[in-house]
């Protein structure tokens, strides 16, 4: 159960920083928001 | 030029999902089994779902070789990969099953026991997520994994792991440690469900010797060594006794009893069988290693290690020939085969024939790869 509870808190996660990437305006930061993504949706898909 | 920043974000996420197929391929290729040739006296494959069916079809199913022969006798429970980035443990396993033939008793293996941490390697590490080996059929790759199950399989971990039942609190990344979950439980974690497993298949085979093949960092006290449990003592003390008359110092080292959740003090204390636990020495799992990469799995060469060892502080000999796996395998199977042949000068009513592992000797002078399929 617990698990699940967590995928769900990471897909919320990762839409905010998806909405959040396409707010910013610095590139570096958003290069930064898109580096915290990725192993955010390696997990969601069960991949590592 | 200013670029409109939301077509920045628009080719950032490009690049992110390339980067996550490019990784996760890399990624899902450690999901790929290991391929082992059983040997010719192979009576039957079993899965440790026959002990505990909620393990059935999933990551933690591993396979269990049974070798039973024509004689009656003694029961042998040979696990390894509890620790899937310990190879000596794992290709010691692979090589018994692959030659071993059984005259007197039942030998079962477990090549891969925590199945589940061989499709991940650690994070933070920067280990190889395989190593090859020649072999009579040419070159064999072999999985290097993790210390724990995959977290895919047990997550989130706990700040404090509390280990069922005797309440001992170990580091929150322990909870995934199949060596620290024995005797397990039906209804814990994934971990505690394999050790409930295994354990099971110890009571229900009725086990009567069980080894653990593990290895550890140079830095570690206890590498080289027999663990026993204070049952199995007279029989690992002898044991050791004839190990030195080949020149092989293995050290004694008696299982703590106020320390659980290992298979040397739990399969002791919960099941009737003569525990043991062996270790080699493994540099790349110590924190001095360097280079970090499949060669140092094969030939445990380390310059690090070697200038530790020359300040006087490492406990260890260790040279300038490193500690190959070929070394490393050659001492956990000639350590299995002097506990059993003093588990049989023991218990002579009830003895278990081994033929076909090779010696210390013999290993060292051929080469593991004239003894894989």
């Amino acid at each position: 159960m617990i698990f699940w509870l967590y995928i769900v808190i990471l897909v919320l996660l990762s839409l905010v920083i998806v909405k959040e990437m396409f707010e910013e305006r610095d590139w570096k930061k958003q290069i930064a928001l898109v580096m915290v993504l990725i192993p955010f949706i390696l997990r969601i898909f069960l991949i590592k | 030029m200013k670029i409109d920043h939301k077509i920045v974000a628009s080719f950032l996420l490009f690049l992110m999902t390339v980067v996550c197929i490019v990784s996760g391929v890399e990624f899902l290729d450690m999901r790929t089994p290991d391929v082992i040739y059983p040997s010719e006296d192979l009576t039957k494959i079993g899965k440790l779902s026959d002990y505990f069916e909620e393990l059935k079809d999933g990551s933690g199913d591993t396979d269990i070789y049974f070798f039973e022969g024509k004689e009656p006798g003694a029961t042998v429970l040979l696990l390894c990969g509890t620790h899937p980035n310990e190879a000596s443990g794992f290709i010691a396993g692979v090589l018994a099953t692959e030659n071993v033939k059984i005259k007197a008793g039942r030998l079962l293996i477990i090549p891969q026991a925590c199945l589940s941490g061989f499709s991940c390697t650690d994070p933070m590490e920067g280990y190889p997520q395989s190593y090859t080996l020649e072999s009579k059929s040419g070159e064999r790759k072999f999985r290097f994994g993790s210390r724990v199950s995959n977290p895919l399989d047990q997550w989130p971990d706990p700040l404090v792991y509390s280990h069922f039942p005797s309440g001992q609190k170990l580091s929150g990344f322990e909870t995934r440690n199949l060596n620290r979950s024995y005797p397990g439980r039906p209804d814990g974690t994934f971990t505690e469900k394999v050790g409930y497993a295994i354990v099971q298949l110890i009571k229900k085979e009725k086990i009567d010797l069980a080894f653990d093949l593990h290895e550890a960092a140079p830095e570690i006290p206890i590498i080289n060594a027999i663990i026993y449990h204070e049952k199995s003592e007279d029989i690992g003390l002898n044991a050791i006794l004839n190990l030195e008359f080949r020149d092989l110092r293995y050290a004694p080292e008696r299982s703590p009893e106020n320390f659980h959740g290992l298979s040397h003090r739990e399969w002791g204390d919960n099941t009737d069988v003569y525990p043991f636990l062996m270790e080699t020495c493994n540099p790349i799992q110590g924190r001095l290693r360097g280079r970090t990469n499949s060669e140092l799995i094969l030939t445990g060469k380390s310059p690090q290690y070697l200038a530790a060892q020359e300040t006087g502080k490492l406990r260890i000999e260790y040279d300038a020939e490193g500690v190959p796996l070929d070394k490393r395998v050659a001492r956990h199977l000639q350590g299995f085969l002097e506990i059993v042949n003093s588990y049989n000068e023991f218990f002579p009513e009830k003895t278990i024939l081994l033929e076909g592992l090779p010696e210390y000797e013999d290993l060292l002078e051929n080469g593991l790869s004239n003894y894989l399929k």
